[in-house]
């Protein structure tokens, strides 16, 4: 009898704990109900955001909502020989010849998107240049390249990265080219030129952390399916954390000259909480230098041949 | 480092225009450049009265190091072979070299530049930065003459111990500066490929002037170089090291009383390539012991401890003292890889020069 006693109030307690559980991190952490979790505060009382972060999305390929298919980089099929279904079966679109060896590692996989109403509200001109820019990925994306990734597109590559918290600066550090923003939190002054990773103005509204972008150049793509900026870029991002594992990340995007009206990306992000999580080098400049440089030289390193 | 920026002209052309932009700024700001801080430091060896200052701390405690920092002092990191058993300058010495400093930043602000500044081909300047294209490296103010001739403070000659190979490795490499064969990415430097010039020289030199950034956060302490945008975000947590070799090695810290003590080791082997000071390559067997003791308000006392018997026959120490510059000062974006035209321009220029012979 004492021991059932202890048994039901042991089942309890464990009740209780999942049941708080349940409620501490088993909702879904939406935009909506950020106001219910609050952040725990760091020595100076500010929301503390510090820890190894990462987006679990599939954004870096599209932004946008895309099915799955056999590779970023694709050419078309030989023409079918006859009304389809009539004829012998050909393929579908083919895996350009410089990324087929990757087979199912280079495939991308679908995604829902993370833009709101899935609609990027491009001008007509910008439009098309989207759809060229796609249509020449190999060579024009500047994530190929190692180039620094820009924003808000380094917060959803597929690498972790650290959110290094102190009083007047806040550092965003990347892994990918271990690029680096830092959030000015007091009066900062202005960028001197444009940039990649542009100028980064912080405050705090509540427990979410607002992070006003300017002084963006031309060069960085929100994606792999060629969605681009003029350096009339504007980004406004938005840090909610709704759970001790996550943040709630949200951009808005406005540039007159590419876009008929600002438009806004969401998504949840992931803390990695393994232990001793750490940001890993990723100096990928070294990388890319056959790509870029190997055929420029007397000698080709990669190709073991002089040229002429 | 002075070699690198003929080549690097394409490639750090942002950076550079901001390397222009820094030093005006920060003149404008302390308006007193030949202050009597800067009088402070003449005459005055490896600060003794480390413990006599207490530093501010951050809110969770740790002392606080945070800021813009910057060597901004003449010493060279070897003893230069005039001055052999020579370890620290007289005092006229030093007043001499501390009013040529004070003389030519006054012609520098006025506008004066290249040799009319009162600068010397490299093998004829008594300073180090005093060289005829030192402008890249201008401070905007008057650096601080210390009477010591050296950093390196061990081995007691302030020379480099280069292990004999190690030597051979740095007069090849000097041989080859801006000269050639330029046959294929791999021949520039490190540098010039926009990688790193190594974590030894970070804190302290660098081809715009080596600002550094200091930022803390409760259990890390984060170093951002402007130079080549590296970066060192480096535990303070009591973690163990790890297992990964990478560029920068693996780097735990811990606080001695107010000394950040920064322990590095699994460094990657990068001694296969180029390297404009081959002092500064990491290889496997490289350990780097940091120490950084924030003395005063605008110094931080930065001792390394080398030890690499790839390259060194002994471990070899630098007492270093860094500037911390006024608050305001910023730390820009270095996009050089971004920008690396001078790669395909020096590689289509050496097939060029092979075509026309």
């Amino acid at each position: 009898m004492r021991s059932g006693l202890k048994g039901a109030m042991v089942m309890v307690a464990v009740g209780a704990v999942i049941a708080i559980a349940v409620l501490r991190l088993g909702v879904t952490p939406t935009a909506g109900r950020a106001d219910a979790y609050t952040a725990p505060r760091t020595a100076d009382g500010k929301p503390d955001l510090n820890g190894v972060w990462q987006a679990l999305n599939t954004a870096n390929y599209d932004v946008q909502a895309h099915p799955a298919r056999p590779a970023m980089a694709l050419q078309p099929a030989p023409p079918r020989t006859g009304p389809p279904g009539l004829g012998r079966a050909t393929p579908s679109d083919l895996p350009a010849a410089p990324v087929r060896a990757l087979g199912a590692v280079g495939g991308v996989p679908a995604g829902k998107g993370v833009v709101e109403g899935n609609e990027i509200p491009y001008q007509p001109w910008a439009a098309a240049k989207k759809k060229e820019n796609s249509d020449n990925w190999l060579t024009r994306d500047p994530e190929i390249k190692c180039y620094l990734p820009g924003v808000p597109r380094a917060t959803y590559m597929p690498y972790p990265f650290e959110i290094l918290q102190s009083t007047d600066k806040i550092l965003i550090a990347y892994e990918f080219a271990g690029a680096t923003r830092t959030i000015h939190m007091e009066e900062s002054g202005s960028s001197p030129s444009d940039t990649w990773m542009g100028w980064s103005r912080g405050h705090w509204e509540g427990d979410t952390l607002v992070v006003d972008v300017t002084s963006f150049n031309d060069q960085t793509w929100f994606d792999r399916a060629g969605n681009f900026h003029s350096d009339a870029l504007h980004v406004i991002e938005r840090y909610t954390p709704v759970s001790q594992y996550h943040l709630m990340y949200e951009a808005t995007i406005e540039d007159p000259k590419v876009f008929t009206r600002p438009w806004k990306i969401s998504m949840p992000l992931y803390r990695r909480f393994e232990k001793d999580a750490a940001l890993l080098e990723y100096k990928c400049v070294e990388f890319v230098e056959e790509l870029l440089y190997g055929q420029l030289g007397i000698r080709d390193p990669g190709a073991a041949q002089t040229h002429k | 480092m002075q070699r690198l920026y003929v080549v690097c002209v394409g490639a750090l052309a942002s950076a550079i225009m901001f390397a222009w932009l820094l030093p005006a700024s920060t003149a404008a700001q302390n308006p007193a450049p030949a202050g009597s801080k800067d009088l402070s430091a003449v005459g005055s060896a490896k600060a003794e009265t480390a413990n006599a200052w207490t530093p501010s701390r951050t809110p969770w405690g740790d002392p606080d190091l945070q800021g813009v920092w910057r060597y901004e002092a003449t010493m060279p990191l070897e003893r230069p072979r005039e001055l052999a058993g020579k370890a620290t300058l007289t005092d006229e010495e030093v007043a001499r070299r501390d009013a040529l400093e004070k003389e030519q930043e006054a012609k520098r602000l006025a506008g004066v530049e290249g040799v009319d500044v009162g600068r010397q081909p490299l093998s004829q300047s008594p300073i180090r930065g005093n060289e005829y294209n030192s402008f890249w490296q201008d401070h905007g103010r008057p650096r601080k003459v210390y009477n010591r001739t050296a950093l390196i403070v061990e081995p007691r000659d302030g020379r480099l111990p280069f292990t004999p190979d190690a030597q051979k490795a740095e007069a090849r490499s000097a041989a080859r500066y801006g000269v050639g064969p330029y046959e294929s990415y791999l021949d520039p430097d490190t540098g010039e490929r926009c990688l790193t010039d190594g974590v030894t020289a970070l804190m302290w030199q660098g081809p715009n002037g080596g600002h550094n950034r200091i930022v803390q956060s409760p259990g890390y302490v984060t170093i951002l170089h402007e130079e080549y945008r590296d970066r060192r975000v480096i535990p303070v947590d009591g973690r163990p090291h790890g297992s990964i070799r990478q560029w920068f090695g693996d780097a735990v810290a811990r606080w001695d009383g107010n000394t950040l003590v920064v322990d590095t080791i699994n460094f990657a082997d990068k001694t296969h390539y180029e390297w404009a000071n081959i002092w500064t390559r990491p290889s496997e067997t490289l350990h780097l012991m940091e120490r950084f003791t924030r003395t005063d308000a605008d110094t931080i006392d930065y001792e390394i401890t080398v030890e690499d018997p790839t390259t060194f026959s002994k471990p070899w120490k630098a007492v270093i003292p860094i500037t911390k510059l006024p608050d305001k000062t910023e730390i820009y974006e270095y996009a050089c890889h971004e920008g690396n035209y001078a790669m395909a321009n020096l590689l289509s220029g050496a097939r060029a020069e092979r075509g026309g012979r």
